[in-house]
């Protein structure tokens, strides 16, 4: 028996109350070849082939690491790099794409997808009228309850804001209750024996003019990558292919994830894998907090369960576990 | 990657529980399809189920809400639980609005609480720690919970207070109607029994539904079954209330179309049980309609209330006849 319909039992099935979720292809891995702000572009072509010379010897030893595989299977994998179009926008895609994508084949590595970073905030533009992808991923939170939660009037949610615990109490006003004002620490759920707490801020703004914040659009990132994000159904951020000797003077001209590569492997992937720049290790540690408690469609979960179970690939069941990275010196 | 911690297998409850919510939608009018689709998108991108035959209702996506607490129990035995209740809300004929909350619980669990992803990939599932105590969660839940155990009930209310608080409700409504409560559990039928439904009301009158099911019956169909009973139940308490307070015999025939109007307008259309039930469930439904007898004391409102309303038109119509006569 599966869901309130069964098949064989109606003889009249309405298309509108049968939800169907599109299936997407899959990689083994999503390598991202580092990250950058739009200061480090500004630093010139020699900063950039220092950063692909760093990123290539780990590049090689994830390559080397995906596995083990079925005998005679060959691992697919696809690269790709996120370019920060949505904090700052220093400068044109035809001036800045070029000698990226030269700095990486310097160091002999091929950045087969290319992202915009505004693609994870925006509607998907292949979509028209869709739910922007940061705020799909937001309805999506379930808070990690601490012990204790039992569905009566949970914690309210600082908005904006998400912990791996419990915050502390927040101080008491009144004069008369100073005395036994006594501070008491923030808790990390699961904690070995000593906490971590860290809150997390999604956003800042308002409503209608919304900032998202770098490490909830990196989560928005992995899930992408991860092939886990639909809207109604449907895939999103499907790569159109593009001639890489022809970007536009626009960013919102350039779809947000494009192919570079004709026959790479697919930009969706069982696992990712990010060689970054040890500075963004707080950023990423706060994608694990917000990784941890996004609720995907089971359907979903299912289809990339059911085809890595199929190519004896099976997958960790929690998502965070799917995500890994390098933090390789000198980066 | 790799194998550490495989893809979770999918699990055989032992156990399902829910509370259902039921009130009129709190606005003049019944809204349509595009309203309900509106009120009921809980999420942006995850779209209303909506189905048109044979009567019209919108289902919305469940939402989940995390849980770590103890399960209520009939003897006392302390039982942990972490995970999520699932919500929904239900939308029938763009006029009566239900909220369930739910869970599925499976026989037993890790030994203590797992990363938080563990559970989120197993949406709806209170996973026990230790062994479930599944019989004695079953009754203890439908007697209801103690301070720190777990309350469902509170999820399935904060949904509907959420849906109430869309602005395109202008609650107006045009009767005034109260709101029940349906609580259910459900366990597996015994190998050689047939499946079974008890069917309670009790103090404050709060519904309570046991169930046993046949093996691997889904939670949502369940929760689907008790929507369904939920609702054909508020109607009969609804209908029946409005009908008990109201002197028939009266000669207020403006004060008796009054009260008979809305019924006629907004609920006597609604009867429908079984919409959509799956076959092993709707069958259930066989045993209330023996006793007490769901559809025959419906028939019989509904008769009444059409026989007033003939009765009355014929009452006016000889009176205007009358007043033409003395006039003339």
């Amino acid at each position: 028996m599966k869901g309130s319909l069964p098949e064989e039992e109606t003889s009249f099935r309405e298309t509108s109350a049968e939800p169907h979720t599109a299936s997407v292809p899959f990689s083994h891995l999503s390598l991202e070849l580092g990250h950058l702000y739009m200061e480090d572009f500004a630093e010139g072509p020699d900063r950039l082939r220092r950063h692909f010379a760093a990123v290539r010897p780990w590049a090689d030893a994830v390559r080397a690491g995906v596995g083990p595989l079925p005998e005679g299977r060959r691992p697919r994998i696809s690269t790709c790099f996120l370019v920060d179009d949505y904090f700052s926008r220093l400068a044109t895609p035809a001036e800045l794409l070029p000698p990226l994508l030269a700095a990486a084949r310097e160091a002999g590595l091929t950045i087969d997808y290319l992202a915009r970073e505004s693609g994870c905030a925006a509607p998907d533009p292949a979509h028209p009228g869709s739910a922007p992808l940061a705020e799909s991923v937001l309805h999506r939170l379930v808070e990690s309850p601490p012990p204790g939660s039992t569905g009566y009037r949970p914690p309210v949610g600082r908005t904006g804001w998400l912990t791996n615990g419990r915050r502390t109490p927040s101080r008491r006003t009144s004069a008369a209750l100073d005395a036994s004002d006594v501070w008491q620490p923030p808790s990390e759920t699961l904690a070995r024996g000593h906490s971590v707490f860290m809150d997390v801020e999604l956003f800042s703004g308002t409503e209608e003019d919304r900032t998202w914040s770098c490490a909830f659009l990196a989560s928005v990132w992995q899930l992408a990558r991860l092939g886990l994000l639909r809207d109604n159904g449907r895939a999103v951020l499907t790569p159109a292919p593009w001639d890489p000797a022809a970007f536009p003077a626009d960013w919102d001209a350039l779809p947000p994830v494009v192919r570079l590569t004709p026959d790479a492997a697919p930009f969706t992937a069982y696992g990712t894998c990010s060689v970054l720049p040890g500075r963004f290790l707080p950023v990423e540690h706060a994608v694990r907090v917000v990784l941890d408690q996004v609720q995907l469609e089971p359907d979903v979960l299912d289809q990339a369960a059911r085809r890595s179970e199929a190519e004896g690939y099976p997958l960790p069941g929690g998502v965070v576990e799917r995500t890994s990275y390098v933090f390789p010196p000198g980066l | 990657m790799g194998a550490q911690e495989s893809t979770p297998r999918p699990v055989r409850p032992v156990l399902a529980c829910g509370e259902v919510r039921t009130c009129l939608l709190p606005t003049r009018d019944a809204v349509d399809e595009r309203a309900a689709e509106a009120l009921l998108r809980l999420r942006a991108d995850e779209r209303v189920r909506v189905s048109r035959r044979p009567n019209r209702c919108a289902v919305s996506p469940d939402v989940l809400t995390g849980i770590d607490c103890r399960l209520p129990t009939a003897n006392g035995a302390k039982v942990r639980a972490i995970g999520t209740v699932a919500a929904r809300a239900v939308l029938t004929e763009g006029r009566v609005l239900q909220s369930t909350a739910y869970f599925a619980a499976p026989a037993e669990g890790p030994d203590g609480r797992r990363p938080w992803g563990y559970y989120l990939v197993r949406p709806g599932l209170l996973v026990p720690v230790g062994r479930l105590p599944a019989p004695a969660v079953a009754e203890g839940f439908l007697a209801g919970h103690r301070q720190g155990e777990l309350d469902v009930g509170s999820v399935a209310e904060s949904l509907l207070a959420r849906i109430s608080r869309a602005p395109l409700l202008d609650y107006d409504t045009p009767l005034n109607t109260a709101s029940t409560v349906l609580r259910w559990s459900a366990r597996p039928a015994p190998a050689d029994g047939e499946p079974s439904l008890r069917f309670t009301v009790g103090e404050e009158g709060l519904r309570t539904v046991a169930l046993r099911l046949p093996e691997g019956t889904a939670p949502a169909a369940v929760a689907g079954l008790c929507e369904d009973l939920a609702l054909h139940d508020w109607l009969l308490t609804t209908v029946g209330d409005k009908l008990d307070g109201v002197r028939l015999g009266t000669d207020d025939q403006a004060a008796v179309r009054k009260v008979l109007g809305p019924l006629v307008d907004h609920l006597l259309h609604l009867w429908m049980p079984r919409a959509r039930l799956e076959r092993v469930l709707a069958g259930l439904w066989d045993a209330l309609e023996e006793a007490p007898g769901f559809t025959r004391q419906w028939d019989a409102l509904a008769q009444r209330i059409r026989d007033q309303l003939a009765l009355r038109a014929l009452l006016a119509r000889r009176e205007a006849l009358d007043a033409r006569l003395t006039t003339r």
